[in-house]
């Protein structure tokens, strides 16, 4: 086992281990995220999860330009 | 950053996240199964309540 120059560590890891490993993580997790997104973007496209102030019929994101005129002729 | 991995044990911490997101998913879906809205097996239930409830049809003698 390599020799750590600040002495052993509390993960009992050395310094190249360490870093070694935070890049396996690190191309792991966007990776991950990186599905996740794809995922999220297919299941909005199924069905929206935040419905508007007239329900699921307008959405936040879907229906911006009718959201605001809905919400220009509420104010009026 | 790399230095968390001096603090904490990688191993501990894979088998942590691993159960950690596992759970939340399974959470998540089954949350996601319970609504009519989002339930991508058996769609909405209009009326099932209402089926199970009534009584059933008379049996011939």
């Amino acid at each position: 086992m390599a020799v750590t120059p600040g002495g052993p560590t509390i993960s009992g890891l050395t310094e190249a281990e360490a870093k070694e490993f935070h890049g396996i993580f690190i191309t792991s997790f966007i990776v991950f995220t990186v599905i996740a997104i794809i995922a999220h973007f297919l299941a909005w496209q199924w069905r929206p999860w935040l419905p508007g102030p007239n329900g699921y019929a307008t959405s936040w994101l879907t229906d911006a330009p009718g959201l605001i005129s809905h919400a220009i002729s509420t104010l009026v | 950053m790399w230095r968390i991995w001096l603090l904490f044990d990688p191993r501990r911490v894979l088998v942590a996240l691993s159960v950690f997101l596992f759970t939340l998913a399974l959470l998540i879906h089954f949350i996601l199964l319970s609504t009519d809205r989002f339930n991508w097996l058996e769609g909405a239930h209009h009326g099932a309540t209402a089926a199970q409830m009534a009584p059933l049809p008379p049996t011939a003698k």
